[in-house]
């Protein structure tokens, strides 16, 4: 019964890389048959735009580390009773971290240190994209139902182990999602790291509009959207791989 | 229906608003000025006439002088500064949105006529943008300012005492004979043009060792090199008031190789042909914006934190153009 569901949810599962590949290919194709001044040839090229690319994906992936390994203890941590009068402090100030544009807390910290390169653009863009991860976190604990916490406890669960095995599982689609939402917006901002030093595809953004050379523009634009849809389609794999079962 | 008054109210501040401001863009310039040495001129009067500009404080400052010596000449100005990014406000000329612009001739050359290689001489370079994009795109160049905002190297003074450096032909032979000094802070767009780090290392000979050049936006270059621990050497603006402010050191382009930035005053041929008396207001300012007049200029916006419309008025008000109402 559940074998043309599951089809299609395969279907599903890999119609978003296989779309993201092809328009990638496309972009590319249409970037290297046109005719290229010496401008457009010196960023339309393969090794630019694979160093680009991979400088990218290690911003993104030290983003997505730092808020995972901060933004869920910090989470955990605000959610606990003992915590409840700080807990609108700490999603306070993390609100005002994203209320603040992205570019202005990046040289915010680049004027506060005088230093630049790949940490200087990652550490506070990792601070930009904590908020998601550690209100979802904050919320997915709250709406534990509290009559099975305190089962738990009834029982003679210590209370990490309540928060391990009963209430942390039943948060876990919470957590995933902020998650989500905080790599999709790391592909992004990481876009801004060439302010510092930092490298990653918004050069090619950059240098694309101020020069008005649209194929340096759209291949940088591009390549950072189809990064964006990966880490989101990569998301929602967790996300059904690390679900509670019941809820799968 | 209790509630009638309030709405009727709700309704006609929305609409007394959106009449205000909401439908049309551009407003009245920010400040009044009476005619001076520039006097009323009867073709000009009751002219409606929109200038814009690109997002930077030069650009504004040149913009207000333009908008004020317009309306002492009788137009009127309707300011539509401000426009983000050079391409924006291109369009805005070339669709008729704004009317009269100042442009820089090495952005008309390379940006928008999509030429790679710069002509090394002020008049020759605004002849060929004039020529070109009058034909191309019906824009007409004039009044070409001796402002010329080009890139330039700066360093800090501590940096440049240090080193002792003051061309870019002793920065080309320092890097040969001490590399880790050759230490570069640019932007992504400086390192892929021609007439920008690729011919500057062409020009000079010089090539800097692989990781010492950083690609940094615009604003934290000109930190940076004041700080002079990322880079030694930074690519900065000539005309940009943090050079007086941060008090750096500008290496002198001895073998002349930087594109000609001079400002000029852009319009479409029709704005042209139907008022030829804006140039002729415009031309005795646009002859006194030198490098030294729009730095100083800039500096009081950028530094002393001034408002650009209120730099702008003042200066005019000091060069007789204009006097206060």
């Amino acid at each position: 019964m559940s074998s043309p569901v599951r089809q299609a949810g395969r279907l599903q599962l890999f119609a978003e890389p296989i779309a993201v590949l092809l328009i990638v290919t496309a972009v590319l194709v249409w970037a290297f048959t046109g005719e290229l001044d010496s401008i457009e040839q010196r960023n339309i090229t393969f090794a630019n735009i694979l160093t680009l690319t991979w400088e990218h994906l290690q911003l993104t992936a030290a983003i997505s580390v730092i808020v995972l390994l901060a933004g869920v203890p910090l989470g955990v941590l605000v959610s606990r009773r003992w915590a409840r009068h700080i807990a609108p402090l700490v999603l306070g100030l993390a609100t005002i971290g994203q209320a603040a544009p992205a570019v202005g807390v990046l040289v915010l910290f680049f004027l506060l240190t005088g230093q630049t390169g790949f940490w200087i653009a990652v550490l506070p863009m990792a601070l930009y994209a904590l908020l998601p991860v550690l209100r979802n976190t904050l919320v997915g604990l709250q709406q534990v139902d509290r009559t099975l916490v305190e089962a738990g406890r009834g029982i003679g669960m210590s209370a990490f182990t309540v928060l391990r095995r009963i209430e942390f599982p039943l948060a876990i689609p919470h957590v995933l999602a902020g998650m989500r939402t905080a790599l999709v917006l790391a592909v992004g901002v990481a876009t801004l790291a060439m302010f510092v030093n930092g490298g990653g595809l918004g050069s090619m953004i950059d240098t694309g509009y101020k020069l008005r050379r649209t194929s340096i523009l759209v291949v940088g634009a591009v390549l950072a959207a189809a990064l964006a849809l990966l880490v989101d389609w990569l998301g929602g794999l967790a996300e059904r791989r690390l679900g509670p079962k019941g809820l799968r | 229906m209790r509630n009638r008054p309030l709405w009727t109210v709700a309704l006609l501040m929305t609409g007394s608003l959106l009449a205000g401001c909401g439908l049309s863009a551009g407003g009245a310039p920010p400040l009044h000025v009476k005619p001076g040495s520039i006097q009323p001129v009867p073709e000009l009067a009751g002219v409606e006439l929109t200038v814009g500009s690109k997002d930077f404080s030069e650009q504004l400052v040149l913009a207000y002088l333009a908008e004020f010596a317009l309306s002492a000449a009788g137009a009127k100005v309707r300011d539509l500064s401000n426009i983000a990014g050079s391409n924006s406000g291109r369009d805005a000329l070339v669709t008729g949105q704004v009317d009269l612009m100042w442009e820089y001739t090495g952005t008309g050359w390379i940006s928008y006529l999509g030429k790679e290689d710069p002509i090394p001489d002020d008049a020759a370079q605004f002849e060929a943008v004039r020529k070109e994009d009058l034909a191309r795109n019906g824009i007409v160049w004039s009044l070409m300012a001796p402002l010329n905002n080009t890139y330039a190297f700066a360093m800090s003074r501590k940096n440049a005492e240090r080193l002792g450096i003051r061309t870019m032909s002793e920065l080309a032979k320092l890097v040969k004979e001490q590399p880790q000094e050759g230490t570069f802070c640019l932007e992504s767009e400086f390192a892929s043009r021609n007439d920008g780090m690729p011919g500057v290392q062409k020009t000079y000979g010089f090539e800097p060792a692989p990781g010492n050049v950083k690609l940094l936006g615009i604003g934290p270059i000109y930190q940076a090199v004041a700080n002079g621990g990322t880079c030694n050497f930074g690519e900065i603006f000539t005309t940009d008031g943090r050079v007086l402010a941060l008090d750096l050191v500008v290496l002198a382009d001895d073998r002349n190789f930087f594109p000609r930035y001079n400002a000029s005053v852009t319009l479409r041929k029709e704005t042209a042909a139907a008022h030829p008396q804006i140039t002729e207001v415009l031309r005795p300012v646009a002859a006194k914006l030198t490098n030294e007049v729009v730095l100083k200029l800039n500096a009081e916006v950028d530094v002393d934190g001034k408002d650009p419309a209120e730099v702008a008025r003042d200066w005019l008000v000091r060069e007789g153009f204009v006097r206060l109402p």
